[in-house]
Formats: C-alpha cells, sequence, structure tokens
C-alpha cells in the first residue's frame, strides 16, 4: 500500500461540512482581520511596528513553505527573493529613479524571473542537495551584494527616504501593509485550494506516481518555485516600508532560515500555520528580549521541541480539539477521487 | 617560483583544514543519511576550547594537549547530541533531522557566547618554526595542519575500507536490518560514528585556532564552507570530500590571487555548477 493511499480518507470518512462549520472560518478570519485593523489603536508604537514586520514574514513565511510544507522542497534559499524584493525598491529609487509603488511592482516580477532561472538549476537536486544547492545560492547572492559596494551599497545596505512620507508613520504604514498582505495571503490561500496546490501535496506524498499519472514534477516544482519567489519578493519589499531600506543580511541562508523556522513552529502542513508562526515568532521575541538575552537558545530549544513532540507544529495542536478549516491539514481531500 | 610555493602551501593548508571538517560531516551522512548543520558549531567549540586552554598550556605540547582535550569534548557533545536528541528523530524523514540540527546551531550560538563571550580571541602558533622551500618561506605549523589531515584520510580510509566496523558502517545504510539481525548494535555504531564525525569538527577547529581569529560566527561561516565541500564531492564519500576540498580550496585560493573581490563566490559558483551537471556530487550516489 503506497502513501498515497493510506493518506487519503474513504469516501464516507469525512461527511460534507455542515453550513455553519462553513462559515466559521470566515467569521474567524474576519474576526482577527476586524482585531488586526483596530490594532495600531490599542497597542504602542513599538507594537505597531512588530505588526508591520509581521505582516512582511507572515507573507515570506506562507509563502516559502508552499515549497517546504506543500511541495515537500525544503528551501533553504528564499532569502534570495526576500533580499531581491527588497533591492528592488531601494536600488530601484537609486539607480532608476523609481518611485516606492514602482519598485514595489517591479519586486515579484523580478523574484518570479530569478527564482525561475534559480529553480531550473537547483531544482535538478533532489531533498538534503536540494536543501544546501538552494543555500548556496543566498550565499552567494548575499556575498554578491556584499562586495558590489558601488552599486548596492555592500554591508552597509541601501538606507534612503524611499518609502512615500505618508506610509512612514507607523499607523498608516502598518495598515498598508496589512492590505497588502491580506490581499497576497488570499491569492496564495486560492493557489494553495487550487488543482496546483493538490497536486503539489501529491508530489509531496509520492513524486513516482504524480509522475506517473502524467505530470511533469520538475516543471510543476518549477511553477512552484517561481510563485514562492514572487511572493518572497514581494514580502521583501513589503519589508522595506518597516526597514527603511535594504541591507545585505537579507540575502543570508538565516533569513532564509527564519522563514523554515515560521513555517514549522506555526505549523508547516496548514496554510495558516506560517502565519502564526510569523506572530509567535516576532512577538516571542519582542517579549524575551527584555528578559533574557539568549533570544536564539530559547528559539532553538523551541524548535526542537517542536519538531521532537509536534512536527505539525502550533497550528496543528490548535486543529486538535475543532475542525477549523483555516488551520486545518490541507490534505488530499476525498474529491480527489472523483476526478482524473 | 617564490610566491608560486607559498600559494601552493597555503592552498593545501585550507584543503587539508577543509577536508578535516568535511570529512566528519560526510562521514556522519554515510552512516546516518543526516546532515549535521550543527557540525559547524562543534568545529567552533572546538576552536574556542583550544583558545581558552592556549594560555595555559603553551609550546608544541600543551597546543597537543588543547587539541585532544578539544577533540574528546566535541567527540562527547556528539554522542549527547545523539543519543539525546538524534535517536529520536532517526525514523523520520530528513527535514526533521535537518530542522533539529539547525535547532542546535541556534542553541550552540548562544551558549558558546555564555561560556566564551562575544570577542574574538587570537592563539599564539604553536610551532613557531619556519623553514625555506625553492626560496620560499614556509610556516612549520602548515605542514602539520596538512599531516593532520593526511592522517585523518589514512585512519578513515584503514578504518571504512579494511575493519569490519567500516564495513559495518557501510551496512548500516545499506541493509540495517540484517546488520541488526547479525548483531550489530545499531544504535552504538551511529552513535559512535556520530561522535567520531563531531571529534572531527573538533579536532579542525581546534587545529585552526593558531590561524584564525577565533569568535562568533565562525560556526555559519565554517558550516557553509563544509556543505560546498561535501557536496561537490558527493554526501557520503570521503574520497569526494578529499577532492572537494582540494578543489574549492585551489578555487578560493587562485580567486584571491586574480579576482579577489569575487574570491567568496567561487566556492559558491563551482558547487552550483557541479550540482547542475552532477545533482549528487561528483562521488556521490544518484538520490533515490
Amino acid at each position: 500500500m503506497t502513501v498515497l493511499e493510506e493518506k487519503i480518507p474513504p469516501a464516507t470518512a469525512r461527511p460534507a461540512p455542515r453550513p455553519a462549520a462553513r462559515l466559521l472560518p470566515l467569521l474567524a478570519g474576519a474576526a482577527a482581520l476586524a482585531l488586526l485593523a483596530a490594532a495600531p489603536y490599542l497597542v504602542t508604537v513599538s507594537a505597531i511596528l512588530s505588526l508591520e514586520q509581521v505582516a512582511a514574514f507572515a507573507v515570506f513565511a506562507v509563502a516559502a513553505n508552499l515549497l517546504i510544507g506543500q511541495a515537500g522542497l525544503v528551501s533553504f534559499g528564499q532569502g534570495v527573493f526576500f533580499g531581491l524584493g527588497a533591492y528592488t525598491v531601494t536600488l530601484g529609487w537609486e539607480h532608476a529613479g523609481l518611485s516606492f509603488w514602482e519598485g514595489f511592482a517591479l519586486a515579484p516580477v523580478l523574484g518570479a524571473a530569478a527564482a525561475a532561472l534559480i529553480g531550473l538549476v537547483a531544482l535538478r537536486a533532489r531533498t538534503l542537495y536540494f536543501a544546501l544547492i538552494t543555500l548556496a545560492f543566498s550565499q552567494l547572492f548575499y556575498q554578491l551584494v556584499e562586495q558590489n559596494t558601488g552599486f548596492t551599497g555592500g554591508a552597509n545596505g541601501v538606507f534612503a527616504p524611499v518609502v512615500p512620507a505618508w506610509m512612514e508613520s507607523p499607523v498608516e504604514g502598518y495598515l498598508t501593509l496589512l492590505g497588502i498582505a491580506v490581499a497576497a495571503l488570499l491569492a496564495l490561500w486560492w493557489l494553495y485550494r487550487s488543482d496546483f496546490g493538490l497536486l503539489l501535496r501529491a508530489s509531496r506524498e509520492n513524486r513516482a506516481r504524480v509522475q506517473a499519472l502524467g505530470t511533469n514534477v520538475y516543471r510543476l516544482h518549477l511553477l512552484a518555485f517561481t510563485v514562492s519567489g514572487a511572493f518572497c519578493s514581494l514580502a521583501g519589499a513589503m519589508f522595506v516600508v518597516y526597514n527603511q531600506g535594504s541591507n545585505a543580511e537579507l540575502f543570508d541562508w538565516t533569513t532564509s532560515g527564519q522563514a523554515v523556522l515560521m513555517s514549522v513552529i506555526g505549523g508547516m502542513y496548514t496554510f495558516a500555520g506560517p502565519v502564526v508562526g510569523a506572530f509567535v515568532y516576532q512577538f516571542g521575541h519582542d517579549w524575551l528580549v527584555r528578559y533574557v538575552s539568549d533570544w536564539q537558545l530559547v528559539l532553538g530549544g523551541v524548535l526542537l521541541l517542536v519538531v521532537i513532540l509536534r512536527p505539525d507544529g502550533l497550528a496543528g495542536a490548535l486543529r486538535r480539539p475543532g475542525r477549523l478549516r483555516l488551520s486545518g491539514r490541507l490534505e488530499l481531500p476525498s474529491r480527489l477521487r472523483g476526478r482524473k | 617560483m617564490n610566491t608560486f610555493v607559498t600559494e601552493t602551501v597555503s592552498i593545501l593548508t585550507n584543503a587539508a583544514m577543509l577536508f578535516v571538517v568535511a570529512a566528519g560531516l560526510t562521514l556522519v551522512f554515510g552512516a546516518l543519511r543526516l546532515i549535521n548543520m550543527a557540525h559547524g558549531s562543534l568545529f567552533m567549540v572546538g576552536a574556542l576550547t583550544v583558545a581558552s586552554l592556549a594560555s595555559g598550556l603553551t609550546g608544541g605540547w600543551g597546543f597537543a594537549v588543547a587539541l585532544i582535550a578539544a577533540v574528546g569534548l566535541c567527540a562527547a557533545l556528539g554522542a549527547g547530541i545523539e543519543i539525546s536528541i538524534l535517536r529520536r528523530l532517526h525514523d523520520r524523514e530528513p527535514l526533521a533531522q535537518l530542522l533539529a540540527t539547525f535547532a542546535l546551531v541556534l542553541v550552540a550560538a548562544d551558549l558558546a557566547q555564555r561560556v566564551w563571550g562575544t570577542s574574538d580571541r587570537t592563539v599564539a602558533t604553536p610551532v613557531a618554526g619556519r623553514f625555506s622551500v625553492g626560496g620560499a618561506v614556509v610556516p612549520e605549523y602548515d605542514l602539520i595542519v596538512i599531516g593532520i589531515a593526511a592522517a585523518v584520510a589514512l585512519g578513515l580510509w584503514l578504518l571504512l575500507a579494511r575493519t569490519a566496523t567500516g564495513w559495518r558502517v557501510r551496512a548500516a545504510v545499506e541493509d540495517p536490518e540484517t546488520l541488526s539481525v547479525g548483531g550489530t548494535n545499531l544504535a552504538l555504531l551511529r552513535t559512535s560514528v556520530f561522535a567520531l564525525g563531531a571529534g572531527l569538527a573538533g579536532l579542525a577547529g581546534a587545529a585552526i585556532a593558531p590561524l584564525e581569529s577565533v569568535g562568533p560566527g565562525l560556526d555559519t561561516q565554517i558550516i557553509v564552507a563544509a556543505f560546498i565541500v561535501t557536496v561537490v564531492g558527493g554526501l557520503g564519500s570521503v574520497v569526494g570530500a578529499a577532492l572537494g576540498a582540494v578543489v574549492i580550496a585551489t578555487v578560493e585560493g587562485l580567486g584571491t590571487l586574480w579576482v579577489p573581490s569575487y574570491a567568496s563566490s567561487a566556492g559558491y559558483l563551482v558547487m552550483i555548477l557541479v550540482l547542475a551537471v552532477r545533482p549528487w556530487g561528483l562521488f556521490g550516489t544518484p538520490d533515490r
């Protein structure tokens, strides 16, 4: 019996959700959104700035998790696209005279193009080799950006008044980022739920079988890598609003590692997991650094516990009591059985 | 001629150090099928151990004692990590093990800062002598580093190719069940191999301490270099690690001479090129 067969529940195992159950995630989502929109009027300025970061990191983590959790491709190189997005905005402003929004629109396009080219090479490698080759790309970009001081500003990065003045106030900046994040996450949610997302999950569970059924898995993964690159790049452009600039560390593999961390801690088999992860990561950091200097120690410890005890992360743990669809594991649904 | 000899010795020294780090990493992969991201952290612990002992233990013999202490400490840490954490994850997908060792990188970085502080340290060269070859002056210590790498290479070859233990290490991946039925204590075997790999990381760190400044950040710096070397050579292959070390050290050495500002990128480019052509590395086996 193959893995795929084991994972598909019998057609009768899951009754059609009642209308109320369908409404619940919508209501929960709307309530969360209302709370997030009201947040800047309720919390301190430093918390608003943290929320700005969370908005960018949530998009970054969900986009990275499209590869990690959905396709089973562990990339330690998504920082490349995050950095590329940030630098598109800042360098576009500095060298090409692009406005913030022009650079912002260009970022996902360049991210997709770069991801398509990198994916072409990186996806030839499998599993651990893939993780390491993406890591190598991350470091390559980091070195190139740091060395080309004349063009990129080197280790100092580019810090310039690129963000429109009205967005520099935390409340406006945050609300704009929140709007963009919601739009990006809705687009990603639609992707997760589409046949494309379904195929990605199938390729994670049993690559050979998906290939045998007539899908070119290499091309499928290349498409996923490209889409992920575009959204990671968008997240990088969002990050500029918080950061007021771009620095070489954004390309470093530890930035890529952050996306992996958020996905895993939040729950990589769920859509909302990485968003939860981004919140926990950021506010856990903000809260802990007040009391202890060893933030990484705690982070590593938490990651270790999650990996050993709860491989499905916090969202997986949340899911146990109820059946919140938004945080439910995106299993191969039974409708697959009726198709193809 | 002068510069040729100087450059060759410096490239070989660099290759020797890279080989010892990469050998440990590749050995662990060969027997446990896991990539230890914390390998660089163990390297750093080795270097820092020597740095903190160096003030008390001076001279050639003092350094040798510090070196042995560093290797012992790292091997013990490795055994502890394998028993307490990695053993629980052995049957899980490779991602779980990768993430667990990534978590250890974070933990180790902060713990090392607690123990050794944040400032960089330097270690006096234990053997200050120099001699000249073809008009070039070569530090004796460089030859000692190369000698250590040669000894490690020989030792690993003897262990893996000429002993029953080496045969079991290779079989541990191919057919663990038969091996287990045959009376081999697999758990002990895995722990020993991991401890040996960790000890090699410590050895490399200890040996490099007199040549570089030792401090935080050494861990992530070396682990990326070790990844490049092992991946170019092929994961699991000690011969590949040796070849990879020489290739990367040569590329970086020549890069420093010819295009100084891009030398650090050269290694990554080589890795990407090799993997584009042979996605499993030069001496690796294709993924299943």
